[in-house]
């Protein structure tokens, strides 16, 4: 391998390993499915490795959002399909249950019991509230708060005007805010 | 962070509480995403070696054209007499039966170095 592609792979690398956690849990919140999240997530990867090594590196945050963003719709519409047909067809709940990890599931010892259960809960509430979320409005509080991307990077991810982005997190600060001012 | 200014408690409030639920992400699922990650990069190194692979074939079936055309285009195309190729001399050299070869001083000299070789 050249030195210039070396270089260019230990980059791609060092950004995959900067927003894997944030993209799965975007990804988990817009699918609320892991394993469709970490699939969206590999093939958001794959799809920026393999067509956008080469752009500039700032340019890969927002690409790579844009990508995932797309990929996590497709998955959701095609699911919506899967769900109609799936309505016709006997349930096999036995065969699609998961097993059960006891250690990949068990809680970090970090915290104390007390500290623990409070966030918790409020992990759980404002995952609801987020996923309750119109899409785009989903889409923006999570780039915007959680990612951190400005409303340029945003509205590039987004494919949409840097207006719309201001409006659409405008909007889901409003409904959040409204659901969990008390608790927050 | 409302419009490009200095977020607000709620918004740090959110943000925080997002974070530590990504902290809390599982072994299984932080092993999948660096098994991903890894995936991604490998697919980076492959095109060159992908492309020498799919290269190799179509040269090597290239070249087995090329040397069909020469030898049937040797034999069906027009020839001109008094020019030889390569694969004339090749041929001549070969036929072991051909006289011309050896002058009259050489075939006497042949003739007995095979004699003494029998004898």
């Amino acid at each position: 391998m050249r030195e210039q592609d070396l270089m260019t792979s230990r980059a791609l690398e060092q950004f995959l390993a900067s927003v894997e956690k944030r993209a799965f849990k975007i990804a988990q919140l817009g699918l609320r499915n892991d394993d469709d999240a970490l699939d969206a997530v590999q093939d958001a990867m794959m799809k920026l490795v393999q067509s956008y090594a080469s752009r500039s590196h700032e340019e890969w945050r927002p690409l790579f959002y844009r990508i995932l963003a797309n990929r996590v719709h497709d998955m959701q519409r095609r699911r919506t399909v899967r769900g109609r047909i799936m309505a016709w067809l006997p349930s096999r709940d036995a065969e699609d249950e998961e097993d059960f990890d006891p250690i990949a599931q068990a809680p970090s010892p970090d915290l104390t019991p007390a500290r623990r259960l409070e966030l918790d809960e409020a992990i759980d509430t404002l995952e609801v509230a987020i996923q309750e979320l119109p899409p785009r409005q989903q889409q923006a509080f999570l780039l915007r708060n959680f990612e951190g991307l400005d409303v340029a990077e945003t509205a590039s991810a987004m494919g949409c005007s840097e207006g719309s982005v201001k409006t659409h997190y405008f909007r889901a600060l409003e409904t959040l805010r409204a659901r969990l001012g008390e608790v927050f | 962070m409302s419009q490009e200014n200095e977020p607000s408690a709620f918004e740090k409030r959110t943000r925080e509480v997002l974070e530590e639920s990504t902290a809390r992400l599982d072994g299984r699922t932080l092993s999948r995403l660096t098994q991903a990650r890894h995936a991604a990069l490998e697919q980076q190194a492959r095109p060159a070696r992908q492309a020498w692979r799919t290269l190799m074939p179509v040269g090597a079936a290239a070249a087995g054209v090329l040397a069909v055309v020469m030898i049937t285009g040797r034999h069906g195309g027009d020839v001109q007499p008094g020019v030889e190729g390569p694969m004339d001399d090749l041929e001549l050299l070969a036929d072991a039966d051909a006289p011309d070869f050896v002058d009259g001083e050489d075939l006497e000299f042949y003739e007995w170095a095979a004699g003494e070789t029998e004898s």
